[in-house]
């Protein structure tokens, strides 16, 4: 297994809005995180929320202070991601896993002949 | 983008090297750019990106934006481009990005690049290799694991080829290309990533030979695609149980290799055809005729089918229900012995 970093960029929260501010980082640089915790949370004109990590990994970078106003589309936080080493399959679908021994059910019985 | 195929060292023609199949066929895309100027490669994705699968890759870098470029998202247009550019004297080598989306472009496949060539009393041929990328495996979403093969075999003027290997992969898209008839050119999305030892060499059988992949004297299974690495697994199988199964990769599935099917067949007297294809007017009743027709006296019992099922392709989590497995197919093979 490989590390990649990933950065993830605000993301367009909807209704047009085009920025946010950084209220409360709930995760710290070094913190390994689950995707979906909770990542931090931004206040835009319309109402605060908690943006969910987009993935698993170990947070190597803020990108932004808190009270810090983020346009959309600017980084936010970098991770370091485990990649797998196997091929990937690209934008679409999942590389078949080989079995190393093909499994069965069935047993034949020979022809007489 | 990240380089997900890794770039192979040049080789020169004839040696052997270890490629998978996006690479076998990327670089006889290169070996086919390379000795004619006309030909042409162009489709979605296919400059820029590389192809969604790789295949494509550094293709439009090597040999320009006008000799590998990338098209709207209109499969229609992709094929009608590829009539109006062959009419004109190139050699279009047009890419469908998935299988299901050769759909919208039905219209041009069917009634101008397979009928051109009759149509106009051979003064325009249509030296069109369409590849497609084809058949289930990879756990995609809706219209993405589509087999087309009996919808195109059924066409009269076209070809049909599925590899089913590197090498494979590899010599038949150079005879398809280089082939003055429209080819659909079907690549088991499933074993691109399979890995192997490929000699660069000449494509040496003709047009419409199948092969013998393994040798047997009890039954032959009959595939193409992936489905021939799953005979391949099977044979290995029911050798432990004292059963010696043949494996033909039938590769042309137009035209039928009829001689080859019955030279393996009359000899062991039991034939398994396996598609991932629907049962109901799927090739497998083709291969069953010819072989009932060419073989009737010799059989031992009747040609079996080990098919998909007569609905739609299932998405992702459902495909290995639907695929045919291997105890699918040895249960088909006991149907043959009992008999």
């Amino acid at each position: 297994m490989a590390q990649e970093n990933i950065t993830f960029t605000l993301p367009d929260l909807g209704e047009g809005l085009v920025e946010a501010t950084v209220l409360e980082w709930q995760v710290a640089v070094g913190d390994t995180i689950g995707r979906n915790d909770p990542l931090v949370e931004v206040e835009t004109t319309k109402s605060a929320v908690v943006i969910p990590s987009p993935k698993a990994g170990r947070v190597v970078e803020l990108h932004a202070r808190e009270e810090q106003v983020v346009p959309v589309g600017d980084p936010l936080v970098t991770f370091a991601v485990e990649v797998e080493d196997a091929p990937q399959a690209g934008i679409v679908g999942k590389v078949p896993t080989e079995e190393a021994a093909p499994r069965r059910r069935v047993r034949l019985k020979p022809p007489t002949d | 983008m990240t380089e997900l195929i890794e770039r192979a060292a040049p080789a020169t023609e004839g040696e052997t090297v270890e490629l998978s199949m996006q690479q076998a066929i990327n670089r006889a895309l290169r070996v086919l750019l390379t000795e004619d100027p006309e030909v042409l490669v162009f489709g979605e994705d296919v400059g820029t990106l590389g192809g969604v699968f790789r295949v494509t890759d550094g293709l439009q870098k090597e040999f320009g934006e006008q000799r590998v470029f990338d098209t709207p998202l209109a499969e229609s247009a992709i094929m009608g481009m590829a009539v109006g550019l062959a009419m004109n004297g190139w050699r279009p080598v047009p890419e469908l990005q998935f299988d299901g989306f050769a759909y919208p472009a039905i219209d041009q496949i069917v009634n101008q690049v397979a009928r051109m060539n009759y149509r106009t009393r051979g003064a325009a041929p249509m030296p069109i290799t369409l590849r497609l990328p084809s058949f289930g495996g990879i756990q995609a979403p809706e219209h993405h694991g589509e087999s087309l093969e009996a919808l195109f075999a059924h066409t009269p003027g076209l070809k049909v080829v599925a590899p089913s290997d590197p090498s494979e992969a590899y010599s038949l898209l150079l005879q398809s290309v280089r082939s003055d008839d429209p080819v659909v050119y079907m690549e088991p999305k499933a074993r691109y990533w399979d890995r192997r030892p490929v000699r660069l060499s000449e494509p040496t059988d003709p047009i419409g030979a199948s092969r013998i992949v393994r040798s047997g004297r009890h039954g032959t299974l009959i595939a193409w695609g992936a489905m021939v690495h799953k005979c391949l697994q099977v044979a290995e199988l029911a050798a432990e149980d004292g059963v010696e199964l043949e494996v033909l990769d039938l590769r042309w599935l137009k035209p039928i290799d009829a001689a080859g099917l019955a030279a393996s067949v009359s000899r062991t007297k039991r034939a398994v055809v396996v598609h991932e294809a629907p049962l109901t007017a799927g090739l497998g009743a083709e291969v069953a005729t010819l072989i009932t027709e060419s073989c009737f006296r010799d059989l031992a019992a009747p040609v079996q089918r080990v098919t998909g099922f007569d609905v739609p392709y299932p998405a992702g989590p459902l495909e290995p229900q639907y695929l045919p497995t291997i105890d699918r197919v040895l249960l088909a093979v006991q149907r043959t012995l009992e008999y």
